[in-house]
């Protein structure tokens, strides 16, 4: 029991960081058409800039991430701005392509910068706390608090804002929206700042427990496109739900069959939801 | 209050738009009759900066707008409710209204007022104010879309074929409450119909399009005695 208990937790708390992560890539597709493939990589460079902020110049772990998440919000607007919209008018593929040139860039960019070798943030609450019988450090239970704030933030922004609604209505209806007087190309940009910004914290919630490498956000930016599909495109519940379920069969397909095939099971479960499911989990039909 | 001057607009290298010159007053209801492929819906888009002219100007109350984005024409009080109504599927029909008032974010008083004005216009959007837009009929949907057109109180409305695909009945009560929209709260309106009949009985004067030029134009009872219109358009 206790076993189960302590997975349970895990998966939770991966869960937390996939959940987050996913959202932000839903929301992108829902602006884009098409998924940001450097979203991993934006996630990545949020956990290198933490390092850079809190360590390196020595805001402490607070304002690290703070400044950090600031940050990202910044380059989220940037990548929107440089890379995206002058490709607005373009056939898709040319924005697929341009999705995995910022990827690659950004891997090199924190290669050159910070080295392949990991990097360790020192965790901020490395104490060991027991809840129920699971033992945990107080820094992962805040990946958890922190992903449940984060995320009913950010669904009380959508829907209860009319700035959060023209996220949505842009992404169910590009033209619609102009017409009512929504300035589109600035809804994009925002909807970048909010992707990178939400990768960012999850990276730097993460990030004390586990070590920085410029490889580790392509690895989580397969997982998001997964759990969108999984939670059914575009949509925000099912990149929510999707998270914490992909994190709680990785936990427990990990720590009960074999954590070498944790991914096997992630992605097994992906093609046996879709084989039942083709729309995903909470995918909507075209109206 | 409109002006057109020679305007041209091509989509992807054809010219679909021939030097169209017209002129529209403050408070007017003017019709924009043409078949189907005249060019009505392409001239109505590049009105609102949905397309640009590649020549020609556009202005409105004076200041040209034919080079503005779309959502600067829109908070300058020239709204466009498109063909196909391009309403927001997956949110409730409130939703759809309070964001068709996004140039007044901010102002809860004047929003709140429009939503009444609209209810008032439409009572089955308030009856189904919760529903989801994507869930209702076409007739629905097209008093959705002009209602969510009102919210942010265009001086000038642009309507884009209301009455295309709705059963004859729907086309008067949409014919009535569109007369009512010019005449109660002074809206200018510029309405673009295949359906001569309803357009040139409810409008003051109209303009006629063919292979997107203006080839005749004049108030409603010339129009209707026109000898091409007739066979054109009316069918008699």
């Amino acid at each position: 029991m206790d076993l189960f208990l302590q997975q349970v937790f895990n998966g939770i708390m991966f869960g937390s960081t996939y959940a987050i992560v996913a959202l932000g890539l839903t929301l992108v597709m829902g602006i884009l058409n098409i998924p940001n493939f450097a979203h991993g990589h934006l996630y990545m460079l949020g956990g290198y800039l933490l390092f850079f902020f809190g360590s390196t110049i020595g805001l402490g772990y607070w304002f690290g991430l703070i400044v950090s998440v600031a940050a990202m919000g910044v380059v989220g607007v940037l990548m929107e701005r440089i890379v995206y919209r002058p490709l607005n008018d373009q056939p898709h593929i040319n924005a697929f392509i341009a999705a995995v040139g910022s990827l690659l860039f950004l891997e090199s960019f924190a290669l050159v910068v910070w080295g392949s070798q990991g990097l360790r943030i020192p965790n901020p609450y490395p104490q060991m706390i027991e809840i129920m019988g699971i033992t945990t450090s107080i820094q992962r239970l805040l990946v958890i608090i922190g992903a449940v704030l984060l995320i009913a933030g950010l669904h009380l922004f959508m829907k209860k804002t009319i700035l959060g609604a023209t996220i949505e209505a842009v992404a169910q209806n590009r033209e619609g929206a102009m017409l009512t007087g929504i300035n589109v190309n600035r809804v994009s940009a925002m909807t970048f700042a909010i992707s990178a910004g939400t990768a960012a914290v999850a990276a730097s919630l993460l990030s004390p427990i586990f070590m920085l490498s410029p490889s580790m956000g392509a690895i989580l930016g397969m997982k998001a496109f997964v759990i969108v599909i999984l939670g059914g495109m575009g949509s925000i519940p099912g990149a929510i739900f999707g998270g914490y379920l992909l994190g709680l069969i990785e936990a427990l397909g990990g720590g009960y069959l074999s954590a070498a095939y944790k991914d096997v099971f992630a992605f097994g479960a992906l093609i046996l939801i879709l084989s039942i499911k083709p729309t995903g989990l909470f995918g909507q039909k075209e109206v | 209050m409109l002006k057109l001057t020679q305007v041209h607009t091509d989509i992807s290298g054809m010219q679909i738009i021939h030097n169209v010159s017209l002129e529209i007053k403050q408070g007017e209801f003017v019709a924009l009759l043409g078949s189907n492929g005249a060019g009505k819906t392409t001239m109505f888009r590049t009105i609102a900066g949905v397309l640009k002219p590649n020549t020609g100007s556009i202005e409105f109350n004076g200041t040209p707008i034919h080079r503005l984005p779309v959502h600067r024409i829109v908070e300058q009080g020239l709204v466009l409710c498109p063909q196909g109504r391009q309403l927001f599927p997956h949110l409730t029909v409130e939703k759809n209204l309070r964001l068709g008032a996004y140039p007044l974010r901010g102002n809860k008083i004047r929003i709140q007022k429009n939503l009444d004005r609209v209810y008032e216009l439409f009572p089955i959007l308030k009856e189904r104010s919760q529903q989801q837009a994507g869930t209702f009929s076409g007739g629905e949907q097209q008093m959705l879309a002009i209602a969510r057109a009102l919210m942010s109180e265009p001086q000038m409305l642009l309507l884009d074929e209301p009455s295309v695909g709705l059963a004859p009945l729907i086309v008067q009560q949409m014919a009535d409450v569109i007369s009512n929209i010019n005449h109660e709260m002074d809206t200018t309106i510029f309405l673009s119909e295949q359906n001569a009949n309803m357009a040139l009985n409810i409008t003051d004067r109209g303009y006629v399009l063919e292979s997107g030029a203006c080839v005749l134009s004049g108030d409603c009872n010339q129009l209707k005695n026109d000898e091409m219109v007739r066979k054109a358009y009316i069918g008699a």
